[in-house]
């Protein structure tokens, strides 16, 4: 669905933030990018809708080069969710905000009427359906942008940082839809550094730093690496750890990290 | 934008010129530009002009120099092309439109080598009120951070499906309006926030604050701005006593 | 060491608000605490920050029950000017709090406002750049700066005062997980340093658990919970609240539940050392 070909991207700085990075995503994958802040991953998304061009190599989306499109044309089938909601909300109601983009894609009225109804209904906006956007409080307008990006129905759907200034109930409510796009064979790229609320998804992990893609792979393998975290400056999510740190005294009980996970979370007082 | 960054953004820039007191800076930069203004012969505008460049040359700043002159170009010929429709004849519209450049590279000396700290100082030595200063230097210093905002804001809209470079004159205007809002409001909160931060570190407490740095001007800045001012005198008076034809 | 902060049955409601943001809260501080604050968005805390570091009544007006003292000071009577040398605010995006366009000018800004002579300021603002670790950045600008390095020059401005008591707003919420574990071991060094007391209100719990002192939960602008951080985590009532309880600490109260005599603690470390202990024994 989405291919970097050995995708380098300068800045006009002069500064690479990618290097030589090659990555293939297929349709309903679900992918995680982690790594420290500046590590490429924004950079990164930001060229699989065309808003960035490689500097040397190629992006393709659905087997297209997104240098012959422009950004509203791949933007149809790649939406993404920017992490500052104050960065796109402008309209006079929550309805014609939600609109907006369908209006852009040249949705027929039947079809807009339809998806505003949808998306409302399932982010629990309705009830501000005619209020100010910019009245709404920032869990609210957080959902409002999800909202007005799914409702043009994308095929890939990339949330850059979306737990950033979230608080827990905020975050369930996040890691519920992003459940729903994975079952609705919904291609989804999350950039985030907060690897606890990624841990419990279990995508396939993408580890940046300095540009370059270090490792690719399954999260429950990856995010078991120490030194690789160590080195890319993300964090190990608690849970691995502590399976980890069982396994780690001479004496321990535990052989491998799958018998602590079961010992822990099976029958107690076995023995 | 780019002619707006690279004629007027300070860039530090280790300098003879860069380390004149600011204050020396502007009077040079101010007689630049009155001389500029009322140059009206060739001879005069390739002097001045040379001086400018020479100026340019010891602030190590050429090649700046040399991009604000290519992007004012533009606007350059088209003083000349309204002249000529203005029945001026070819000499005088070239002479306008070297004039327009002229007056470019005087203020635009000025602001490459002045950093905002100096356009503070200058000015606090001018006496205006302290809000004003203020209200100047904190939007200096937040240009560069608006300018990230709007970015990521056009980002944003644009993934949305708004199309910036297409439809005729009024479709453009009107599809800067979701570009716009956002930057307004996000702007009304950042003043806000900043309110709350000033508050919070006592500002307004006194009213004569202190300042960290003091700046004095040395016998080199001196010597420079007397100098600069006896060669700006000569001038005028050769402009006046020999008027000298095309 | 005595009480630093004192607010005694808090009330405050904004003017077009029909609920009060605080209700009848109370806090005591004591010098040198570090003290958390938690609970979810919109229950108040940005609020209760506010009025005690001044900023309400101030600068917002309402409808203002009980008192709060910091110091030696009664913020309701207090001037602003005094209350900014004993009670600092770190706001939550750092960008909005440095307005001068060099690092060093911007820390001054505080002392400059007080009309701190300009000797004293050159030698305070050398001091809180080598407590914050930031001398190299005293010509920057600050839009070339980093976030964490942003979020240091914010605070090295606040510090410069002198306060007693440091506030700050959701630090955390911008810098990626590692440059934030270097934030918190500096504001515990910084308390171990200079005896400077912390309030600090953060939804990343585990980040700040281990430096904590206490932990106060504010629901719906009341007070719910206070007590020392890994009390409090193992309480059931703590998640019902709205607080992100870390994972590990979650399982430890799970496998509490489940019958294993374990003890509060935090992180996984400690958490496998005793389970690796409890299996030995069988």
């Amino acid at each position: 669905m989405i291919e970097f070909r050995d995708v380098t991207f300068v800045h006009q700085t002069g500064k690479t933030a990618l290097r030589d990075v090659s990555l293939k995503v297929e349709k309903a994958e679900m992918l995680a990018v982690v790594g420290e802040n500046g590590a490429g991953k924004t950079t990164l998304v930001k060229h699989v809708n065309g808003l960035l061009k490689p500097t040397k190599g190629t992006v393709l989306v659905d087997g297209e080069d997104t240098r012959l499109k422009s950004t509203a044309e791949l933007s149809r089938k790649v939406g993404i969710a920017f992490q500052n909601p104050d960065h796109q909300l402008f309209s006079e109601s929550v309805e014609a905000e939600t609109t907006f983009a369908l209006k852009n894609f040249g949705f027929s009225r039947e079809l807009i009427n339809q998806r505003l109804n949808w998306a409302l209904q399932f982010f629990g906006l309705d009830e501000y359906r005619n209020s100010s956007p910019l009245a709404l409080s920032g869990g609210e307008k957080k959902r409002l942008t999800l909202a007005c990006i799914l409702a043009w129905d994308p095929e890939v759907v990339i949330l850059d940082e979306p737990t950033v200034g979230q608080d827990a109930i905020q975050k369930e409510k996040l890691s519920g839809i992003i459940k729903m796009l994975r079952s609705t064979g919904k291609t989804t790229i999350i950039v985030s550094h907060d690897v606890e609320f990624i841990w419990p998804l279990q995508p396939r992990l993408v580890v940046m730093s300095q540009g370059r893609i270090v490792a690719d792979g399954p999260a429950h393998t990856l995010m078991g690496d120490e030194k690789l975290l160590e080195g890319a400056r993300v964090m190990q999510p608690q849970l691995v750890k502590l399976y980890q740190r069982l396994r780690r005294r001479p004496d321990s009980p535990f052989a491998s990290v799958n018998d602590a996970r079961m010992w822990i979370t099976g029958p107690v007082g076995v023995g | 934008m780019y002619w707006v960054a690279g004629g007027f953004i300070f860039r530090r820039v280790d300098s003879p010129f860069h380390s004149l007191d600011p204050r020396v800076k502007l009077l040079i930069s101010a007689e630049l530009f009155v001389v500029s203004l009322t140059a009206y012969s060739v001879t005069q505008l390739a002097v001045v002009m040379g001086v400018m460049l020479c100026i340019a040359a010891v602030a190590k700043i050429l090649k700046r120099v040399g991009r604000t002159l290519v992007f004012s170009a533009g606007f350059s010929v088209f003083i000349f092309v309204i002249n000529l429709f203005a029945r001026q004849s070819l000499l005088t519209s070239a002479i306008y439109s070297v004039r327009f450049l002229a007056i470019i590279i005087s203020t635009s000396l000025f602001f490459i080598t002045t950093s905002p700290d100096e356009l503070e100082q200058v000015m606090k030595s001018a006496h205006l009120p302290r809000d004003v200063v203020f209200a100047f230097t904190t939007a200096v210093r937040f240009i560069p951070v608006l300018m990230l905002d709007a970015i990521q804001i056009v980002d944003a809209q644009k993934s949305r499906g708004l199309e910036v470079e297409k439809g005729n004159l009024i479709k453009r205007v009107r599809k800067m309006v979701p570009v716009l809002i956002p930057l307004v409001v996000n702007s009304v909160i950042r003043s806000g926030e900043l309110a709350e931060a000033m508050e919070s570190r006592a500002y307004g407490a006194v009213p004569r604050p202190t300042s960290l740095n003091r700046y004095s001007s040395s016998k080199r800045d001196k010597l420079v701005a007397a100098g600069s001012l006896i060669l700006f005198i000569i001038t005028v008076y050769i402009y006046v006593r020999f008027p000298t034809p095309l | 060491m005595g009480e630093i902060v004192r607010v005694e049955n808090l009330s405050f409601r904004y003017p077009e608000a029909a609920k009060f943001a605080v209700r009848d809260f109370e806090l005591t501080i004591k010098g040198g605490e570090i003290v958390m604050l938690a609970g979810p968005s919109g229950c108040g805390k940005s609020t209760l920050l506010r009025t005690v570091n001044g900023l309400i009544p101030h600068m917002y007006t309402g409808e203002y029950l009980g008192s709060v003292s910091v110091g030696d000071h009664k913020v309701s009577e207090a001037r602003m000017s005094e209350l900014a040398q004993t009670v600092g605010l770190l706001f939550q995006n750092p960008e909005n709090q440095i307005f001068m366009f060099s690092v060093e000018r911007d820390i001054a800004f505080g002392l400059e406002n007080l009309a701190v002579p300009p000797d004293e300021i050159r030698a305070r603002v050398d001091e809180a750049m080598r407590q914050l670790g930031i001398t190299d950045l005293a010509q920057r600008a600050p839009h070339e700066l980093s976030d964490g390095q942003k979020q240091r020059v914010a605070l090295a401005g606040v510090i410069v005062m002198r306060p007693r008591l440091i506030i700050l707003d959701e630090p955390t919420s911008l810098l990626d997980p590692k440059t934030a574990v270097e934030l918190v071991e500096l504001v515990r060094r910084l308390r171990d340093e200079t005896g400077i007391t912390f309030l600090i209100v953060e939804h990343r719990l585990e980040l700040l658990v281990r430096i904590a002192d206490r932990l106060v939960v504010m629901s719906e602008g009341k007070k719910v919970l206070d007590g020392r951080p890994e009390e409090i985590l193992a309480d059931e009532r703590a998640e019902a609240y709205g607080i992100s309880i870390p994972p590990v600490s979650r399982l430890r109260n799970q496998l509490k539940r489940d019958g294993l005599p374990l003890e509060n603690g935090f992180g996984p470390d400690e958490l496998a050392e005793e389970l690796n202990r409890q299996a030995l024994k069988r």
